[in-house]
């Protein structure tokens, strides 16, 4: 079953451009990413999730339901992380979490104090006196107090210290492990490389490619650096090649296509070095976008 | 429920201060009275004031020199007190989750948005009857050293219901601006002003027979002090005024808040 199912999803905000046409399916179980860099819609799209703002065009459907006529019921089984988490100024965080336990129906005591016990936070400070990171912290306790079906997570590890953004993407992989379907908005790409089994890139508010991951690093470009003596790179200039450049003696190129047509090609050479490797998603990334 | 009860405990302060100025002015009010009391030198001095300005300051229908009188002379002060204490909240309650970008948190919750707002209008209506309840004992408490007669305490009772409705209606007022301006941190500073230009026009609408269409404008000017003290009843026509002006602000507040996006 599709956890997340939009339709032509698309938001004007007045006359400027929030996202267009965004069709895409998440399905149950999978860790979903969804990659652009600021201002592509990624936070609007959520938002759209979650009701807080209404489409222009379009609709979304959660858990096969109508995500604003349902909002409430299906908000149940969803935990969300904003980017940036506001709370109530002057509470204690161990009472925002427990007024926002309330809201859901089950006891949620327990799973409550597990987690926060593993993100290491403190229960009786005061939520004006936090710091940045650990106010992200008691988002995410809040986040997935409730053992939520879908996890809506964007840009989650700003402002977590690595050693915390281990902890966290361990935290992700158990819920995932226990059936919760993962939504991974961000635009740092290593983490969603290291996370996700799916992704979509989205740029200037249009869907640009929704790949499973490790097709997208397979059927698309190498990079090749060679390092040969006397070797002119424009030989090499065929079909599939691109961003060739030379950097004292070595070739480096990205090339799509038959890899036997380079082997081929340098096969008589006198190599010295060759490397042939996957672009990482940064590099696939970064040619979507120029 | 537990809305409710949180937006309670978050007003508390605030509820604190305005009982607390409500107190003093009545404990400064009735100790000033105390120069009025049984003492008819000072309606002659009275006599010989402008009639314009007795008439702005409400004082030509009353007989200062009782504790009715004088109650009914202050009655304009706690209708501006508790009509500001009343729009200040209203405006406030929806609008501060957008100011303090908490919505994120509280609408994501499993929530409707009507829910939300009936929770959060409740805890409002909450403290105002506290704020109306606290003027009522406080004005009694301070009025038994002058032996007040059984007409004051009618009086009183009456005057209290016309501070509720005035109360509902600047609260009504205050969240429909709240819900509806894009500009949601003016909204407070609006709603005070369509208060304060409204109690204006109810100061000039007693200046002038002229101007006695006006008092259909403005919300203060409904339930007339000196007419309450007399007659001893509301008019019918400005009950359901009030009725329809606390309606028509409420459900529109609803209609617009449930169907606009948020301000994130």
């Amino acid at each position: 079953m599709s956890m997340i199912e939009t339709d032509h999803l698309t938001k004007y905000y007045g006359k400027s451009r929030g996202i267009m046409d965004v069709s895409l399916n998440v399905e149950e179980g999978e860790i979903f990413g969804f990659i652009g860099p600021n201002g592509a819609g990624k936070s609007t799209t959520i938002r759209l999730f979650l009701s807080l703002i209404y489409p222009t065009r379009g609709k979304a459907l959660i858990f096969g339901k109508d995500c604003i006529q349902f909002g409430a019921e299906i908000r149940q089984r969803i935990g969300y992380l904003p980017s940036e988490v506001f709370y109530y100024e002057g509470m204690r965080v161990l009472d925002l979490l427990q007024y926002s336990a309330s809201f859901y129906q089950k006891d949620c005591t327990q799973r409550l104090h597990e987690l926060a016990d593993l993100m290491e936070l403190d229960l009786k400070r005061r939520i004006d006196d936090l710091s940045y990171g650990n106010k992200k912290k008691v988002g995410i306790v809040q986040g997935l107090l409730h053992q939520p079906d879908l996890i809506i997570l964007d840009e989650p590890t700003s402002g977590l210290d690595p050693l915390m953004q281990q902890k966290f993407f361990n935290l992700i992989r158990e819920e995932n492990k226990r059936g919760a379907t993962i939504f991974f908005s961000s635009h740092i790409l290593g983490e969603v490389q290291r996370l996700c089994n799916r992704v979509a890139i989205i740029k200037e508010g249009k869907i640009i490619d929704i790949q499973d991951i490790k097709t997208l690093q397979k059927n698309n470009y190498k990079k090749i650096e060679i390092t040969a003596e006397g070797l002119d790179e424009k030989r090499l200039c065929i079909d599939g090649v691109s961003n060739i450049q030379k950097m004292n003696g070595t070739i480096s190129f990205f090339y799509k296509g038959d890899i036997n047509a380079i082997t081929q090609l340098v096969g008589a050479e006198k190599i010295k070095d060759l490397t042939i490797e996957n672009l990482n998603l940064e590099e696939i990334f970064m040619h979507y976008y120029e | 429920m537990n809305i409710f009860f949180h937006e309670l405990r978050a007003n508390r302060k605030s509820l604190l201060i305005w009982c607390g100025i409500v107190i003093l002015f009545n404990l400064v009010g009735f100790s000033k009275y105390s120069a009025f009391y049984e003492n008819p030198e000072l309606l002659s001095v009275l006599d010989g004031m402008p009639p314009a300005l007795l008439s702005a300051l409400d004082m030509n229908a009353f007989n200062l020199t009782t504790v009715t009188g004088f109650f009914g002379v202050m009655v304009i002060y706690f209708n501006l007190i508790l009509s500001i204490a009343a729009v200040m909240w209203g405006s406030d309650i929806i609008s501060k989750e957008e100011r303090d970008k908490t919505v994120e948190f509280s609408l994501t919750l499993p929530i409707t948005r009507a829910s939300l707002m009936t929770a959060k209008i409740a805890a409002v209506i909450m403290n105002c009857i506290v704020l109306l309840l606290v003027t009522w004992g406080s004005t009694l408490i301070f009025a038994q050293r002058y032996q007040p007669d059984s007409k004051f305490y009618h009086f009183v009772s009456l005057t209290m219901l016309t501070l509720l409705l005035l109360q509902m209606i600047f609260m009504a007022l205050g969240i429909f601006l709240g819900c509806v301006m894009k500009k949601h941190k003016q909204s407070s500073s609006m709603a005070v002003s369509i208060l304060l230009v409204s109690y204006f026009i109810s100061i000039i609408t007693g200046l002038s027979k002229d101007l006695d269409f006006l008092k259909y404008i403005t919300p203060f000017n409904y339930f007339d002090p000196a007419a309450l003290l007399h007659e001893s009843k509301l008019e019918p026509i400005f009950i359901v005024l009030s009725l329809v002006l606390i309606v028509v602000s409420i459900t529109g507040a609803y209609l617009s808040y449930s169907k606009r996006d948020l301000y994130i």
